[in-house]
């Protein structure tokens, strides 16, 4: 009987052993825990590039849709023969770099929307701190032609700001603090994807009159955790409402803004 | 009442615990992450087999009672005799788990149990009533044997079932909370103000429910089939050998007729996760996880090929069966090339010189493979082989007598054909159309395939009636190398329970709780899959040598419940 325990033994290590040996076989990849990212004034190309690759693969969330060919265009591979990024990024605006269209792209993505494509990007310079979006140009420069970030580039951090962006502990919130609504807006980039007063994109619902459909405290809710919503005939852009406005704005600006919108009966 | 005690004694610790101040705290050697990983993957491997096996174990009593054979009846016996042992197991894994997180994770715990706290009451108290109705059921088996009393019997075993489904939902509250909190619960809600019906009703709380249940169904006739084949190696006589291939047999069934409809309820579950949190979807699909499918569809391929190997070697047993063997090639073709293509991996995390190495972030040719248009029609041609592989080995030894038996067995092949041409048409059609159009196309596949396994089984019955046997299965004829087969289901199906585990909870990455609490703790990084197949393999290894000794216990607390073939109103089919 030992020897059929011997086989048994052997049978079911030797499936875990298979299994064991075929996952370990494949690309490793780990997820990590976002990092802030910190870049001095001596920061080399090669750390902005090493940064910039990081915060594409990770925290920036691009390859979410840029590289599956259906989403959004590539980027790191050729985009309908015009080449990877760093190669077409000069071409692509008239009177342009490839730096300056790159920065706008991430500031302002429904500007640049490729044809055949949704606009579905969100702001990314309200998503990312300034070195990180930086970063991310050095990166994407470097795929296909010349990078020409510096560390000139990079604004220098206000002082008494903390790295985190306008929403960390201790920043005087979007804006400079201010409660004009009109000036959180613009600073938020909401017109980027929702039209009020006959400015802004169409993306998003327009917010002319959001304040006969939604409450104050609608509205409050939707600022604060985007997802506790859908408007209808929006579903499918569910989750692209950035989820980082509650903690950009400190409560009057908050309050100020909701204020604004809920009058727009 | 001294239970009573001790319980009250554990809460005040683990409550003691939870209110330090520490986040997190250490666990020699291997770390807090692993402990608790081995604890909640041995515990959960128990469980699902606690709650698998009264399934059958109440079908099988059933099958005794009402059709009359009394194999059945022993059968269910010896399932429920395994799970006394079990049962304890589960317990001591789910109170180390307990105390694992109480210690290790101590305000994630606090977090946790302040929304949760009466449920977890309640959790506590169905145990007494499961422990009991357990032993009521085990124990007045031979004094609840007839009439009546019999089917008082069984409802025993019923109210074992709802107990333990209850228990398991529960529970899976907890984690589907952790996955998909509420959406108008953020970090900075008190956990206390959170209504607990608000918290347990999650967008995946009852996808997991659904698919734990089926899975727990597969899991428990994997690991009696392996406790069967183990019996069989072992046998010193011909009747006992009998005995435990058919046990074999009938615990081989059960697992793959459920393992059929379990991508189903898996698809089910990814399409709420999608709709859910779409970057969450994203992350478990295409983003870091996206090997891991590779892998399970790697395993899914085992599994089929296996189980199908396995009724093959059976017809072997089975006279006149051997009509039908010219045809296993082909079944085997369609098996392994489908295994191919839903292995085909497509959306894949590359980086920049593995994208420019492959032209793109497709391959260019197998690309087209790894769609899902491509894999739901892999995956549904390999259920419509197994099934038919099923079929055959059914119509083994009977020769159809009914006058419509052509006729029939046409408009079954038809069936098989209208099926297979519907699964078909959607998977290519789906190449030409927009992604939302696509997904609905799988819906079309799946009743296709629902339907034609429904109405051919159906027909089936029908077709039998008064059908003239062509000899009696000869049960315990099978070469060693069938139960080595079992074995190999039995691995594969753990392991595959601890990947999909490693998935369900991996894929919210650095956080506790989704988007609400944060893990700040030195292993907040969800690890790559190597390092998971390690952890996995040693859970697997860890819960099998319990489960061999539990059945070794098993063995010495009575002798064997098998009764010769001939005792009962066997029918010439196993089944």
């Amino acid at each position: 009987m030992w020897v059929t325990n011997l086989k048994i033994v052997g049978v079911v290590l030797g499936v875990l052993s298979l299994y064991t040996l075929i996952a370990n076989k494949i690309p490793q990849v780990q997820s990590e825990v976002p990092q802030a990212l910190t870049l001095g004034a001596n920061v080399t190309p090669e750390q902005l590039l090493a940064a910039g690759e990081k915060v594409f693969n990770g925290i920036g969330g691009c390859t979410t849709c840029h590289g599956l060919g259906t989403r959004a265009p590539n980027l790191l591979t050729d985009e309908k023969g015009t080449g990877p990024i760093g190669a077409r990024c000069g071409k692509r605006e008239p009177g342009k770099t490839c730096k300056q269209y790159l920065f706008e792209s991430l500031d302002n993505p429904t500007a640049y929307v490729v044809a055949g494509y949704q606009p579905i990007m969100p702001v990314m310079t309200k998503q990312l701190s300034p070195e990180q979006v930086w970063a991310v140009i050095a990166f994407l420069e470097s795929q296909g032609g010349t990078v020409d970030v510096t560390a000139s580039d990079i604004p220098a951090p206000t002082p008494g700001a903390s790295p985190g962006g306008p929403g960390a502990p201790g920043s005087p919130g979007l804006a400079g603090g201010s409660t004009d609504p009109k000036a959180i807006i613009q600073a938020a980039g909401c017109l980027a994807c929702h039209k009020l007063d006959g400015q802004g994109q169409m993306i998003a619902p327009d917010l002319t009159h959001v304040g006969s459909r939604r409450s104050a405290e609608s509205i409050r809710k939707k600022i604060l955790d985007p997802a506790s919503s859908i408007a209808k005939g929006y579903e499918k852009l569910a989750g692209i409402m950035p989820k980082t406005f509650g903690s950009m704005m400190n409560a009057s600006q908050l309050e100020a803004l909701v204020g604004y919108l809920a009058a727009h009966q | 009442m001294s239970d009573v005690s001790l319980m009250s004694d554990v809460l005040l610790l683990v409550q003691a615990a939870a209110d330090t101040t520490r986040a997190y705290g250490e666990f020699p050697v291997i770390g807090a992450r692993a402990a608790v990983w081995i604890a909640a993957e041995v515990h959960l491997m128990f469980a699902a087999f606690v709650l698998g096996v009264p399934m059958f174990a109440v079908v099988t009593e059933a099958i005794g009672i009402f059709g009359g054979d009394e194999r059945y009846d022993r059968l269910s016996k010896e399932f429920t005799r395994l799970l006394l042992v079990a049962y304890s197991a589960t317990a001591i894994w789910g109170t180390v788990l307990l105390f694992f997180l109480a210690t290790l994770y101590p305000r994630f715990f606090a977090y946790l149990f302040a929304i949760f706290r009466y449920s977890a009451w309640v959790y506590a108290g169905l145990f007494f009533f499961e422990s009991f109705t357990l032993y009521l059921y085990y124990y007045g088996w031979d004094r609840w044997k007839k009439g009546r009393a019999k089917v008082g019997h069984w409802t025993l075993g019923i109210l074992l079932n709802v107990w333990g489904t209850i228990v398991m939902f529960i529970a899976n509250s907890w984690l589907t909370y952790m996955m998909s909190p509420p959406r108008d619960i953020g970090p900075t809600t008190d956990p206390t103000t959170i209504r607990l019906w608000h918290a347990i009703a999650n967008a995946t709380w009852m996808p997991i429910n659904v698919h734990r249940l089926i899975a727990n169904v597969v899991f428990g006739g994997a690991i009696v089939g392996a406790y069967a084949s183990y019996r069989f190696l072992a046998a010193r006589t011909d009747e006992e050998r009998a005995h435990y291939d058919w046990m074999g047999y009938v615990g081989n069934f059960i697992a793959i007729s459920a393992l059929i409809v379990l991508p189903f309820a898996g698809y089910w579950l990814g399409r709420e996760i999608y709709q859910y949190d779409q970057s969450m979807g994203i992350t478990m699909m295409g983003g870091f996880m996206s090997w891991l499918w590779v892998i399970q569809a790697f395993l899914i391929a085992v599994l089929f090929l296996t189980g199908n190997y396995y009724l093959w070697i059976g017809m072997g047993r089975i006279p006149g069966a051997e009509r039908f063997r010219p045809y296993t090639k082909w079944l085997l073709l369609v098996l392994v090339l489908g295994a191919i293509v839903w292995g085909t991996p497509h959306t894949m995390i590359a980086d920049s010189k593995e994208l420019a190495a492959m032209g793109g972030s497709h391959h260019p040719f197998l690309g087209a493979l790894g769609v899902m248009s491509a894999k739901n029609t892999a995956v549904n041609l390999m259920i419509l082989t197994t099934f038919l592989s099923f079929l055959m080995y059914r119509r083994g030894n009977i020769r159809l007598v009914v006058p419509w038996a052509r006729a029939g067995t046409l408009i079954q092949a038809a069936m098989f054909a209208v099926a297979a041409g519907v699964v078909l048409f959607y998977g290519i059609r789906g190449y030409f159309v927009d992604a939302i159009v696509r997904i609905g196309f799988s819906v079309y596949q799946v009743l296709a395939v629902l339907a034609c396994i429904a109405g051919v089984t159906v027909i089936d019955i029908l077709l039998g009636r008064g059908a003239q046997s062509l000899g009696a299965i000869q049960w315990g004829k099978m070469p060693p190398r069938s139960q080595y087969a079992l074995f190999i289901l039995a691995v594969t199906f753990t392991w595959l329970m601890g990947l999909m585990g490693f998935a369900r909870s991996g894929v919210r990455q650095y956080w506790h709780v989704w988007q609400v609490m944060q893990d700040t703790s030195k292993y907040a990084a969800t690890p790559a899959l190597g390092y998971a197949s390690k952890m996995i393999s040693l859970c697997v290894l860890i819960f099998l040598s319990l489960v061999a000794f539990v059945f070794w216990l098993g063995g010495l607390a009575e002798k064997s419940t098998f009764v010769s073939a001939g005792e009962g109103k066997a029918r010439h089919v196993g089944h």
